[in-house]
């Protein structure tokens, strides 16, 4: 091709990507919610935890701590704070000290006679109402006097204050002043955040927010605010992972470089190889956007990994050239071979597809466009552009002896089969189980940090993240009557220390039942003013005082029950639709447990239901999840490994060159795989996820290791593509294996172990090597 | 809002006022060691009562921030407050607890009274606006005005009223006109049995 042809060509590509790159920016969306790398549940409880995870009650609370000042200073601080975040929309609800009255709305206030007790035992007579007074006017002789003196007019039997009881977590840390303190002296708040606790960015913003509102704060200096969390925990999870990934990627960049430029000698042709690679993560995302309205951040995070692969294209194409021939043709004697591998690690991939699971289809989509692209621009564009003229690797000294040296290697033929029986006994003697289903125990928190959740948690009352008590019926008001039916059982398991406190959904709102019997023992007008001229008589109270008191109630008697949808606009209201969901035409109760010591009391109260109320253990549930993810998984790539044969059967032409080809690869990963189990390693899904791409890999090796060219030339370039690309994925995986992260250190460790097991058993089981 | 406080300076210019090493002296002067227990009645001017409460009892200073109000007349009553916390028992019902925060008069009283049982002048003015008026014959009146913008919410002024270093009486006087005396000491077998505002004040102030 002329000189300018390829000037246009370059122009042409480069603008090509500038447009879909511009294209790309415009239209990507990037989604963070760690639920899309999880399978679609398929049980009622695990739909339940994938709910749960994200959006449940208990996922949403943030714990805070303020320390470091006098206490008069931290209540001020603390009171301040809450002040702040109640305006704040990012949070549903704001608590640092004892109950708020003024958190039930003015407007529901009447409401108070169906919401309280009181009326199930007494009713609003003379004679009630005569002690309920003389009660209040001991009260305004007291220090209390203040507190109730506004209150009196319209609440004379103080059901708020009944109400304010009732609403007040049971198992609360210490009051000062009115704001909460732990055993540390520490000033704590309870905030609950609208977004879900798993996506990190939206939780990002919120925490954001409160350090702004802390930072704000008069006289915050000096202070010191933690947080806690699940919310907290998922966007620090993700900054660090995000962070170790980025330096690490960093580092391994520049090193590629040296070690192409050395392998090369050439800057055009390093920065020619890049195209290929860019051209395929671009069209990547092009695909996935232009399929998908969201795009998961960690689908291009573990792409950008997977598609490392295909820099192996342009890396075959830049050693196998030699000197003086026209780079197209000596693209054109790879094709074939490269094609296969194309191909191969297409179906590999292609395996995610099948899982079923929306984040690894994006997965499989990215990559497998990524590495078509890839490979035919490597195919029919690169060859344009590269430099006429170039250094044949082949006549270099060093790789002359290197090969010289791999190829007088013993070879005896008993050697795969001493790997392979290593292999086995390694796995079946390996000690501890075999798979890793706690999907937390892939991004561990430092255990201060944990301590620190469990320290404050205690202290806060703040409910278990673990265990959920599900209450099921056909209707919300099912819902209710059902929570009112299993109080008193609770509360009896409370009293024996079974659990400290279960939070009902009938502790906020009663049934409609309830409230409708309490509404039938509300007195008429007439006949409660005459009740309460009878209580007065002989008091000091001025009349007329208790007009507001007579008005509630009569709008108590006719106002229709109070609904969680009306509720729903007060922040206990709120409180009560977060433990209420419907599901298809069920509705679900979600009653959170504070400090469950006593599990099979609480399975017991389930059982006897009947099937209305169950225990929900989330973690039984995410782990049931993991091992049916696995189990997709592994299904899918059986039927990968079945289609990577018969493809590569079918371009070899010869089952007996495909068993060359395949031994090896399987060999390799099963004893990576070995070699971890005996470490004490625990397979999980991105082990399994990093062995997929080790292969795809080796099975490159393979394929050209088994090339029978008769050339010794050819042979040594083939060396040499292969040792840069083994040598370019050890720099980057090993590098990822150092990481304190350990899904990083995960990939990072079994990709490398791959690579390195991959390479040396498919340069010792080349078959023609040894006729050399 | 100014002509108040010009009137205001004008009556404690009348009543000759003493400059505030005296008021400091005072204050000192009043000093206990804790306990220090005293005997008090209590009338209470509410506006949603048509005639005021009275109680009676013994107030005691236990030390630091600690009070304890005991009720012995109409009914048998504990109110004790220690660490911004306020309990309240009475026979036969369950505790009653709050927080300080929540009842501003009483944190003012608080405030007042352990300042002048400790004798800690410096305390005092450091929550009040301290003036000090003297009357004849060793008799004199403190009058506390809250520092505090939201306790001045609540309640407008203490006056104390003593002679030589006995506190006789104290008034404090709320926002919204509600008043309540405490006669203190032997003072306090002086309530009569309907008091009035203005024979409360004479009896405070002279007899």
């Amino acid at each position: 091709m002329h000189r300018r042809g390829r000037w246009v060509l370059l122009v042409l590509w480069l603008a090509t990507l500038a447009a879909l790159g511009w294209m790309v920016s415009q239209r990507l969306r990037i989604s963070t919610d760690l639920r899309s790398f999880m399978p679609a549940p398929t049980t009622p409880d695990q739909r339940l935890l994938m709910e749960q995870v994200g959006e449940g009650p208990g996922s949403r609370l943030l714990l805070l701590a303020i320390a470091g000042k006098s206490d008069d200073q931290l209540v001020a601080l603390s009171q301040g704070l809450a002040a702040a975040l109640r305006k704040d929309e990012h949070f549903s609800q704001v608590i640092n000290g004892s109950f708020d009255i003024a958190s039930l709305d003015d407007r529901l206030l009447p409401y108070r006679y169906l919401l309280s007790p009181t009326l199930d035992t007494q009713r609003l007579d003379a004679a009630f109402l005569r002690d309920e007074l003389e009660q209040r006017l001991e009260d305004l002789a007291s220090p209390a006097a203040g507190l109730l003196k506004g209150l009196l007019p319209r609440d004379p039997t103080l059901e708020v204050l009944k109400l304010a009881e009732r609403w007040t977590p049971p198992k609360s840390p210490d009051v000062r002043n009115g704001v909460w303190f732990s055993a540390q002296n520490e000033a704590l708040l309870l905030v609950q955040t609208h977004a879900p606790g798993f996506d990190p960015d939206a939780q990002a913003i919120a925490i954001d927010g409160i350090r702004r509102a802390f930072d704000a704060l008069p006289d915050h200096q000096g202070a010191a605010l933690t947080l806690s969390g699940p919310g907290y925990f998922s966007v620090l999870v993700n900054a660090q992972t995000r962070g170790q990934a980025e330096w690490i990627g960093r580092i391994s960049t520049v090193g590629f470089i040296v070690l192409l430029l050395l392998a090369y000698r050439s800057v055009s042709s390093l920065l020619l190889s890049a195209l290929p690679i860019a051209s395929a993560a671009l069209a990547g995302i092009a695909v996935l956007v232009w399929l998908f309205p969201q795009v998961h951040g960690i689908t291009l995070a573990f792409g950008f990994t997977l598609l490392g692969v295909a820099q192996e294209y342009p890396i075959r194409v830049l050693s196998h050239r030699r000197a003086g021939e026209d780079a197209v043709q000596s693209v054109r004697d790879l094709w074939p071979l490269l094609l296969t591998a194309i191909a191969s690690a297409c179906i590999a991939y292609a395996a995610f597809y099948a899982s079923g699971v929306n984040g690894l289809r994006q997965l499989a989509v990215f990559t497998v466009t990524g590495l078509l692209v890839a490979g035919f621009s490597t195919r029919y564009l690169l060859p344009y552009l590269l430099p006429a003229r170039v250094r044949d690797v082949a006549d270099m000294p060093w790789l002359i002896a290197a090969r010289r040296y791999a190829d007088a290697l013993p070879r005896p033929r008993w050697i795969p089969w001493v790997v392979a029986l290593a292999t086995v006994l390694m796995l079946a003697l390996a000690q501890g189980p075999f798979w890793q289903n706690d999907l937390a125990a892939l991004t561990p928190l430092p255990r201060d940090l944990l301590q620190r959740d469990a320290r404050l948690r205690e202290a806060l009352g703040a409910p278990d993240v673990r265990y959920l008590l599900i209450l099921q019926s056909s209707s919300e008001q099912g819902v209710l009557a059902l929570s009112e039916r299993i109080e008193p059982a609770l509360d009896a398991l409370v009293a024996r220390h079974a659990v400290d406190a279960v939070e009902l959904p009938s502790r906020y709102l009663p049934s409609d039942a309830v409230q409708r019997a309490r509404q039938q023992k509300l007195p008429d007008r007439p006949l409660l003013q005459q009740a309460l001229n009878e209580a007065l008589r002989g008091m000091p109270f001025q009349p007329g005082l208790f007009a507001p008191f007579v008005d509630d109630v009569q709008k108590a008697r006719a106002w229709p029950p109070l609904t969680p949808a009306r509720f729903a606009a007060s922040p206990l209201g709120q409180r009560l639709s977060a433990m209420l969901v419907q599901r298809d035409d069920q509705w679900l109760g979600l009653a959170t447990l504070s400090g469950l010591h006593d599990v099979t009391a609480l399975q017991a109260l389930a059982q006897a239901s009947g099937g209305a109320v169950r225990l929900l253990d989330l973690k039984d549930a995410a782990e049931s999840l993991v091992v049916d993810y696995r189990a997709r998984i592994l299904h899918a790539l059986l039927a990968a490994t079945v289609l990577l044969v018969l493809v590569i059967t079918l371009a070899l032409r010869s089952v007996r060159r495909a068993w060359h080809v395949l031994a090896p690869m399987t060999l390799a990963t099963f004893l990576v795989l070995a070699v971890e189990r005996v470490a004490g390693v625990e397979i999980s899904l991105f082990h399994l996820v990093a062995l997929i791409l080790a292969a795809g890999l080796g099975l490159h090796y393979a394929l050209f290791f088994e090339r029978d060219t008769g050339d010794a030339a050819e042979q040594r370039r083939t060396l040499h593509a292969t040792l840069v690309c083994v040598l370019s994925a050890l720099l980057v995986f090993g590098m990822l294996a150092w990481s304190s992260i350990p899904v990083l250190r995960a990939i990072g460790l079994t990709v490398s172990l791959g690579v390195a097991f991959h390479f040396c058993l498919s340069i010792m089981m080349a078959p023609h090597a040894r006729q050399d | 809002m100014f002509l108040c406080g010009t009137i205001l300076s004008l009556c404690a210019n009348a009543s000759a006022p003493e400059d505030a090493a005296t008021a400091r002296v005072l204050v000192n002067s009043l000093g206990r060691p804790a306990p220090a227990r005293t005997a008090f009645a209590e009338a209470r001017f509410l506006k949603v009562l048509d005639q005021p409460l009275v109680v009676s009892g013994e107030l005691a200073w236990l030390g630091g921030d600690r009070l304890e109000r005991r009720v012995e007349r109409p009914n048998r009553e504990v109110a004790s407050i220690a660490d911004g916390e306020v309990t309240q028992q009475r026979e036969g019902r369950p505790p009653r607890h709050f927080s300080l925060k929540r009842a501003p008069q009483l944190q003012i009283l608080l405030e007042s009274f352990v300042a002048l049982l400790g004798g800690d002048s410096e305390r005092l003015e450091q929550a009040f606006a301290i003036q000090h008026t003297v009357g004849d014959t060793k008799r004199w009146t403190l009058t506390l005005t809250p520092r505090d913008p939201n306790l001045a919410r609540t309640v407008s002024r203490i006056e104390i009223d003593g002679q030589g270093n006995e506190p006789r009486c104290m008034r404090v006087q709320e926002a919204d006109g509600d008043l309540s005396i405490d006669l203190l000491g032997e003072l306090a077998a002086k309530m009569p049995a309907t008091p009035t505002r203005d024979a409360l004040v004479a009896l405070c102030q002279g007899g």
